[in-house]
């Protein structure tokens, strides 16, 4: 009785350590980002995220005009003063829609990056955690075969199929790059799960939900942010892409992709429409992905360029 | 070697044939009864039994599942299109060398520009000219091969007239066809430039600080040398397995350069399907491009196990 006490104040003693790591994780991520703002790209990055998810989120306190009013007798108008970007096919202004694409580009990518995260981290640990038994089979199977589609002919077609909207399209993007997650999660926690403090939670009694949650995933995050931030880039992509396509937002909604569509349509009739759609989809790529390379710097400054091939 | 290459094929198997299951269950994921929502609202109860007869939607799941899996593993038989009765393989197979022509073009531009411009950038570090080429490699990466085909359009095609606005070119006249290849091909490669260049510069670097290159240069021999010689080699092997991926990437990125460019090829066709729910060219379409893809997948890390003799066959 009286050696388990002490085996347990020892484990308690590794656990406290540990709660303290925790502690520090949270200074951990104040560090990482003193190091980004430190960093060129990490600045310009951060900056123009911060951009976009104002655009997103004060869209009708900062767009000069109303995005679906039409001025029919103004159509194609260059640049102006009125219309600083100038209007679109239905004399819509072309600024006011960008502005407010933003809200699309945002909600989409936030909401398809974390149900990815979510399912993805989820299923990852359970299948690292279980390794080699029938359910880590199971989930890697999953895996593969979503992974056996080009990731935009799948997304192209399960929307299709499935009709287009906002939600479906979240949720198709979330089913297909779970897969990354997954196997990311799995990988670390396979490593992290023979951990000391693991060991000693198991003794204290602690159950499998437990420790995958309050001990494995705390420890495997890292790399699924830097993931993440890539993957934001990956999702507005696809986002304009479907809605260029006319498979992902309906109409009079303004997304970049829909208007890149409209200017294409009317290619020869005014280049401004193509012209700043497109600027704004590269550039909401551009700022996350030098966000999520320094973050993946400030993070793992040693083989970020091994991973960068491997990812 | 082989040993390994068989194994890697034999471990496909469960993996092509979720695949084909789920390709299969597409024609169930639509939204209420498939024959009348491919027909269409105009379809009359007796055009719409037939399509269900001919699709195999009369009888159960895993028996119709069953033919369609016997019929593509045995015959190559992907069904028939649902509006015009012709074999989808048929299809697929006319469509098919569009984009490879189309997919291969562009990686060998990417990987010439590409290449090219990181060892520049590499060999001048710290130059204006190096931050001109990462700035430029930085901002490529995040160019969409359809926002870049909409821009080389614009420019190329309707401004300047220099390249036609659409199409493949003449069947049969070479120079027409490459003349039509050029904007589709650039647009689809232009991220990659940006991708390798700036994998190659740090790679590149990162040699550079080697030992190996440190003696070399200290026996005298010329920086040229030393880069092309000695430090490419291996400085590129974070390239080759960028590129084994990037093949299968631009399968997805085929479909929308395709239909900008209303090119033929298997990403158009698959489109063209999908808009007219034609669903077994849908099915058929993406099976092709899952196979094509994980087939360049598996050459990728083959190729890349080749460059790298270090790494363990398992």
């Amino acid at each position: 009785m009286v050696d388990n006490k002490k085996g347990n104040k020892h484990f308690l003693q590794i656990l406290n350590s540990f709660k303290k790591k925790k502690h520090q994780q949270l200074k951990n991520i104040v560090r990482i980002f003193s190091i980004i703002l430190k960093d060129r790209k990490g600045i310009l990055g951060v900056t123009i995220i911060g951009i976009i998810l104002c655009c997103a989120i004060f869209s009708p306190w900062i767009a000069p005009c109303d995005p679906y009013e039409q001025e029919i007798a103004n159509r194609f108008a260059a640049p102006s003063l009125k219309h600083l970007l100038g209007t679109d096919n239905l004399g819509r202004d072309i600024l006011s829609r960008i502005i407010y694409g933003a809200r699309i580009a945002m909600t989409v990518s936030i909401g398809g990056v974390s149900v990815a995260v979510v399912v993805g981290v989820l299923l990852g640990t359970i299948a690292g955690y279980n390794a080699g038994r029938v359910i880590d089979n199971g989930i890697l199977w999953i895996v593969d075969v979503i992974r056996a589609f080009p990731q935009i002919i799948l997304i192209l077609v399960l929307v299709a199929v499935l009709g287009p909207s906002t939600l479906n399209m979240i949720m198709v993007l979330a089913l297909t790059a779970m897969p990354r997650y997954t196997r990311v999660a799995r990988a670390e926690t396979l490593s992290i799960k023979e951990e000391e403090y693991i060991f000693a939670a198991k003794s204290l009694g602690a159950k499998n939900k437990r420790i995958i949650l309050k001990h494995i995933i705390p420890n495997i995050l890292p790399p699924i942010i830097i993931l993440a931030g890539v993957d934001m880039a990956v999702m507005i992509m696809i986002e304009a892409g479907l809605s260029f396509l006319g498979l992902g937002v309906r109409p009079p909604t303004a997304s970049w992709g829909i208007i890149l569509r409209y200017g294409y349509r009317y290619i020869r009739l005014s280049p401004w429409m193509i012209i700043w759609s497109s600027i704004a989809i590269a550039m909401a790529m551009l700022g996350y992905s030098l966000f999520a390379e320094s973050l993946r710097i400030a993070l793992n400054p040693k083989d970020s360029i091994e991973k960068q091939a491997g990812v | 070697m082989l040993r390994y290459f068989v194994k890697r094929l034999v471990l496909l198997i469960p993996t092509l044939l979720g695949a084909l299951f789920l390709t299969f269950s597409l024609i169930y994921l639509l939204p209420g009864d498939p024959a009348s929502t491919m027909l269409g609202p105009r379809a009359t109860p007796e055009l719409i039994e037939a399509l269900q007869v001919r699709l195999g939607l009369d009888k159960p799941v895993w028996v119709s599942f069953g033919k369609y899996a016997w019929g593509i593993i045995t015959r190559g038989d992907f069904g028939e299109s649902v509006w015009s009765y012709q074999p989808v393989s048929s299809l697929l197979l006319q469509a098919l060398p569009y984009t490879i022509i189309l997919a291969a073009s562009s990686m060998i531009i990417a990987i010439i520009i590409g290449m090219v411009l990181g060892i520049l950038a590499s060999a001048h570090e710290g130059s204006v000219l190096d931050s001109i080429i990462t700035g430029f490699s930085l901002i490529a990466t995040s160019i969409p091969s359809f926002v870049a085909a909409c821009f080389l359009l614009l420019f190329f095609a309707i401004f300047l007239k220099l390249f036609p606005v659409m199409g493949a070119g003449e069947k049969g006249n070479i120079l027409s066809q490459l003349h039509h290849l050029i904007l589709p091909s650039l647009s689809l490669a232009i991220s990659w430039i940006g991708y390798i260049a700036y994998l190659l510069r740090s790679t590149m670097l990162e040699v550079f600080g080697s030992d190996y290159i440190v003696t070399a240069k200290s026996f005298g021999i010329p920086m040229r040398c030393i880069a092309y010689k000695y430090a490419l080699k291996n400085a590129i092997k974070p390239v080759v397995a960028l590129v084994g991926l990037g093949l299968g990437s631009l399968f997805g990125g085929a479909v929308f350069v395709e239909v900008i460019f209303n090119r033929p090829g298997l990403g158009k066709t698959i489109a063209d399907a999908v808009f007219a729910r034609n669903i077994p060219v849908v099915q058929g379409g993406i099976l092709l491009a899952s196979f094509l893809y994980v087939l360049s997948n598996l050459v990728a890390d083959l190729s890349y196990a080749y460059f790298d003799p270090r790494i363990q066959y398992e």
